[in-house]
């Protein structure tokens, strides 16, 4: 038994090892806080899961949600990466699209779903409309950029964007949530 | 005891930002209150401070789904009050454009609606990959994947390449051979069956009486289309007819919009092998153009949500009023009394079967 344990002990002493090894730490790291170490040692394995399972909010405004509905066809195949888990409640998503432009009274609940949706929580700007108002800049009820509101991760330009662009929006949020530059590139 | 609930704006199956508030008595439809304007932005008003010619981007921001028929009702609006002639090849070029549009526009249709009444992801898939296979067509002729702004007073911004007969005829055989596949699909279905077939019936006399357009109109059994009753372009020639089903509830408004692609698969064929050669541009983008001739124009086009006006009081140089009619609209108010008595596992079929598109209804 008393081997077992000091095996198992011993196995443990060189997973920690090897996670510090290569990362930047005081010389006296092993003498800090034990959460210090817990945190240092648990940051990029959720960092890593975190970025690799975004579910967008099953959310759409108004023209790019067609194209949001598009990046689920077959054309684009979201699904090869994972992003095809558009969730119809905001509790159960990290990521919200803001695909079409948002009015006045559509702002109340804009602002409502990315406050029930449960941190970490990130949100795109997906075309003109959501960025910057688009061509209805003049108009007398529209906001003019959703990040006026919410803070916003990832711009997207066009009008409306292609499907193939929201792929690539998806994946530099991935490098921005994994703190890493992935291997995909769009 | 009466329950209330609300449903929207945000909704997977609402088809957009629409919000319903239902009166229920156990699961049975007592009351539907609809609350739409959640996408209003002011186009009618926006429009009065540009150019005539600034304008046809923001018509094709109403109807999402189909962009270019609205481009179309404008710029043919704006030719009317001008009097300028549409060039022959551009007539033909239209409606083939048109009528690839409205194919497009059904199959997205298709899409959701075989979502909403639990054909999951089966249909949705098929459909999309479809509508994609046009859509690719639509952007070799006009250049652009969704909003095309391909409409100039006259004609069209570019001629079609030279293989784009040859391509759209190969599209349409092939679509002609897909469609039974979706047919056997969804009429083979008892779940999909069960869930359209005598739910939210739409009487004949009541169709006229809330003034419902489109496919909803016609699936109560009224021949009526603005294509043949009022003929414009040269649908005559193609002897184009109305396609309509009797019975009025889901299931035969999913019949007409079925029949309507078999329709425009005919159209795109025959319009393309009639297509005769020669010049189809219209007059480059101007800010200053020729002043109306006629002050007050009314414009029909038969879209493929339904039927849709545009009526142009004209300035000199731009709209002192442009009014929309927009088929959205007219058939939303039909969620007031379509429901009723049916129960609210129904309630989504009826919504899909009318094809809301919300930009277009709260302009």
């Amino acid at each position: 038994m008393s081997e077992d344990k000091d095996n198992a002990k011993v196995q443990m002493d060189k997973l920690v090892a090897e996670s510090l090894k290569g990362r930047e730490f005081p010389v006296n790291a092993l003498f800090t806080k034990l959460s210090d170490i817990t945190k240092a040692i648990a940051d990029p394995a959720v960092k890593w899961s975190r970025s690799n399972s975004l579910w967008p909010l099953q959310f759409g405004l108004a023209c790019c949600a067609i194209e949001l509905m598009a990046f689920g066809s077959p054309r684009v195949d979201a699904e090869r990466d994972g992003f095809l888990l558009f969730r119809g409640t905001p509790r159960q998503s990290d990521v919200m699209v803001v695909a079409g432009w948002v009015t006045k009274s559509m702002l109340p609940q804009v602002k409502r779903l990315y406050e029930q949706m449960s941190e970490p929580r990130y949100v795109i700007a997906f075309g003109e409309c959501a960025t910057c108002g688009g061509p209805w800049w003049e108009s007398y009820n529209i906001i003019k950029g959703i990040d006026q509101v919410i803070p916003v991760d990832v711009y997207v330009a066009g009008c409306p964007p292609r499907p193939e662009l929201l792929f690539s929006a998806l994946l530099k949020l991935k490098e921005k949530v994994g703190g890493k530059i992935v291997e995909n590139k769009p | 005891m009466e329950t209330k609930i609300n449903i929207g704006p945000v909704h997977p199956a609402t088809h957009g930002v629409l919000r319903l508030v239902v009166t229920l008595d156990g699961d049975t439809i007592k009351r539907v209150e609809p609350y739409i304007g959640y996408l209003h932005r002011g186009v009618e008003k926006l429009v009065e401070t540009r150019m005539f010619m600034q304008s046809p981007s923001y018509m094709e921001k109403l109807d999402y789904v189909a962009p270019m028929s609205y481009d179309e009702l404008y710029v043919s609006t704006i030719e009317a009050a001008m009097g300028i002639e549409v060039k022959e090849r551009a007539k033909y070029l239209r409606m083939i454009l048109l009528e690839l549009q409205r194919i497009a526009s059904h199959l997205l249709w298709l899409a959701t609606t075989a979502n909403d009444v639990g054909q999951w992801f089966t249909i949705y898939m098929w459909a999309f990959a479809d509508r994609d296979r046009v859509l690719k067509l639509l952007e070799e002729a006009t250049g652009a994947r969704m909003f095309y702004v391909n409409m100039r007073l006259g004609g069209l911004n570019r001629d079609v390449p030279e293989q784009f007969g040859e391509n759209a005829i190969k599209l349409m055989e092939y679509l002609d051979k897909r469609l039974p596949d979706y047919e056997s699909f969804l009429e083979g279905n008892p779940v999909f069956l069960e869930r359209m077939r005598g739910v939210g019936i739409l009487k004949k006399s009541d169709a006229v009486k809330y003034g419902a357009t489109g496919p909803v109109l016609r699936g109560s059994g009224i021949d009526y289309d603005a294509r043949s009753n009022h003929s414009y372009y040269l649908y005559k020639e193609l002897n184009f007819y109305a396609s309509f089903e009797t019975k009025g509830d889901c299931l035969a408004r999913y019949k007409v919009r079925i029949k309507e692609i078999k329709t425009s698969i005919n159209l795109v064929m025959s319009a393309v092998n009639k297509m005769p050669k020669g010049d189809a541009l219209g007059m480059p983008i101007k800010l200053i153009n020729p002043e109306p001739k006629n002050k007050e124009v009314l414009v029909r086009r038969e879209l493929p949500r339904g039927e849709s006006l545009m009526y142009l009081v004209a300035d000199k140089q731009r709209p002192y009023r442009l009014g929309i009619r927009s088929p959205t609209f007219v058939n939303l108010s039909l969620t007031q009394h379509l429901p009723i008595g049916a129960r609210i596992a129904d309630l989504f079929p009826i919504l899909a079967s009318l094809d809301p598109v919300m930009g277009d209804s709260d302009r």
